[in-house]
């Protein structure tokens, strides 16, 4: 029997949402086939995350416990995720798609001599790999992608599938590992923590983003409490994060990060197909901008045309009083 | 110092598209650099301007992909090669990684630079492949460059935060686009663009046995467009209160 394995990306104690949208996905594929489904940790503190992992029914768990993996480095990831694939033997190795796994995917399946398909909206089973669909041209087209493989390889854009809880007993087994530091080529020297905003942009239910039109301290103060109202993370357009207002992890688009939240509130923001290809699949999109043709009120639920000064103190007392 | 920059002749994802038959057709005019690597370009350069580097580019495409090549020495680089593949070639990120892996096989270099990802396809996976190819150090998602004690400092974007990395050389790095304006050639910059060598090598030479990709696109769709919904305007207190509630009663996000 084989087996789909699913690296589940952790954060701070926590797992991440689109990392269980994957387990839940790969748990149907495996009932559908006859396969077995797997979960994988790589962390310092891979086996904190057993009890949590335990409700999205995972048949087993694989863990590779070590202090490397305290911070993300491409070459000892690289090492446990060939351990793990030869450990499990597994006909798919899914992950979330976020700037770890973008960052060893395609070492990954050179190492593997594999197939890797990137950043999936849509996957299933072939007799022989796996085929789906995935976003090209910055998200206007849909490209129907297939490999074949063993393992095939592919990282899944968070919000393709829904986080099914499905409680399970999986079999834990901990994987040896060893790396000394002496392997290690490249030198992290220090990380910048991003600043502020606390929520993780990519796993929000709600995003507020600014756009070019939010031009000074007054404008974001309005951001920063819009969101804090809806319990929001913040959001930001490349202008933005090259301007040096927002912190660049918060870019939304093709170049950043793509969300997927319920609401999406874009604010002071034209819609350039880069920032669109960035949040198209939020559930509900609300817009607001000064100018009446921008292109960001053709994908807009709800389009407010005016100025935002004007428009967003209404709008943030509204929701203060809806809420109450 | 010696920098190697892969570059890939793309279509501008800007221009007008169309699916005929599963096929994407476009004008085939519309064909540019691909914008991550015009930064790995740009960073290259900038690099050479304040350490005396040279910069070669290389490019696995097309026969026409050579104005690609022109656009890129035309910004500075000092030579380039052309690794020309058929016209109807599936090439998907492993064979352009195996063909790049071949060329520098027996290459001399301090650093290979590329794009992030091509803006057509966004897989983002060439450049790790070729790193891993080549048995390489590397760092993906850069978005800043310096030369700092005979080794690259390259600050990437990572999931939480920026990450400061010191690349030894030989070693690989992918650029985002967010690490520069790319500059826009001159006119001395293409007069002189005309006279620097480009070497083309033919992809079927490269000594390469297997070159069959391991990933196959089989069609297109347009993706289904959303429905613009309603659009208010007027007085800003009564349209944001009518929008505030419609999230409430309509959607239930309040």
């Amino acid at each position: 029997m084989s087996t789909l394995l699913t690296y589940i990306s952790v954060n701070d104690g926590k797992i991440k949402r689109s990392s269980l949208e994957v387990l839940s996905r790969c748990n149907q594929l495996a009932d559908n086939s006859g396969q077995s489904s797997a979960a994988l940790v790589i962390d310092s503190k891979a086996s904190d995350y057993v009890d949590q992992l335990k409700s999205y029914g995972p048949d087993k768990i694989y863990l590779i416990e070590d202090p490397i993996f305290k911070n993300h480095l491409n070459t000892p990831l690289i090492r446990a995720l060939s351990l793990a694939i030869e450990k499990s033997d597994p006909s798919v190795v899914a992950f979330a798609s976020t700037e770890g796994s973008k960052d060893i995917l395609g070492a990954l399946a050179a190492n593997q001599k594999t197939a890797s398909l990137a950043d999936m909206s849509e996957f299933e089973l072939t007799e022989n790999g796996v085929k789906g669909k995935r976003p090209v041209m910055a998200a206007k087209i849909i490209a129907s992608v297939e490999a074949e493989g063993s393992p095939v390889l592919l990282t899944v854009r968070s919000g393709s599938y829904d986080v099914i809880e499905n409680p399970s007993e999986p079999e834990v087994e901990s994987l040896d590992f060893s790396f000394s530091d002496d392997e290690l080529q490249i030198t992290l020297k220090e990380i910048l923590g991003a600043s502020g905003d606390k929520i993780d942009l990519s796993e929000a239910e709600a995003v507020v983003a600014a756009g070019r039109g939010v031009k000074d301290e007054e404008a974001r103060n309005m951001i920063s409490e819009l969101a804090s109202v809806l319990n929001a993370g913040i959001g930001a357009s490349r202008a933005l994060t090259e301007a040096g207002d927002y912190d660049p992890s918060l870019q939304i688009g093709q170049t950043g990060k793509v969300v997927a939240p319920q609401l999406y509130i874009a604010i002071g923001i034209s819609g350039a197909i880069q920032h669109v290809a960035g949040m198209a699949n939020s559930k509900v999109i609300v817009a607001i901008n000064k100018d009446p043709d921008a292109p960001i009120f053709d994908i807009a639920d709800y389009g407010i045309v005016g100025d935002l000064y004007k428009v967003l103190p209404p709008f943030i007392e509204e929701i203060k009083k809806l809420k109450n | 110092m010696k920098f190697y920059v892969c570059i890939k002749q793309v279509p501008d994802v800007n221009a007008p598209l169309q699916i005929k038959d599963g096929e994407l057709i476009q004008d085939a005019d519309r064909s540019i650099l691909n914008a991550y690597d015009a930064s790995a370009v740009e960073e290259a350069l900038v690099l050479k301007e304040a350490h005396d580097a040279e910069v070669e580019v290389v490019l696995a495409g097309p026969e026409k992909a050579k104005e690609t090549i022109r656009k890129a020495l035309a910004m500075g680089a000092d030579k380039g090669t052309h690794i020309v593949t058929s016209g109807d070639s599936n090439n998907d990120s492993f064979t352009y990684a195996q063909m790049l892996a071949a060329f520098f096989k027996d290459r001399e270099y301090d650093y290979i630079s590329c794009g992030k990802q091509s803006q057509d396809t966004d897989s983002g996976l060439t450049g790790s492949m070729l790193a891993q190819l080549l048995d390489l150090p590397y760092v993906t998602n850069a978005v800043a460059l310096s030369y700092e004690n005979g080794s690259l400092q390259v600050k990437r974007q990572g999931d939480a935060g920026q990450e400061i990395i010191a690349l030894p050389s030989p070693g690989l790095v992918t650029c985002s686009n967010d690490m520069n304006d790319p500059r826009i050639p001159s006119l001395k910059g293409i007069m002189q663009s005309k006279r620097k060598p480009v070497e083309t090598i033919q992809a079927e030479d490269l000594g390469l046995t297997d070159l069959s990709p391991k990933t196959k696109t089989i069609g297109f769709e347009e993706k289904p467009g959303r429905e613009p919904g309603q659009k208010f305007e007027g007085e800003p207190d009564e349209v944001a209160q009518k929008v505030a509630r419609l999230l409430d009663t309509e959607e239930s996000l309040i």
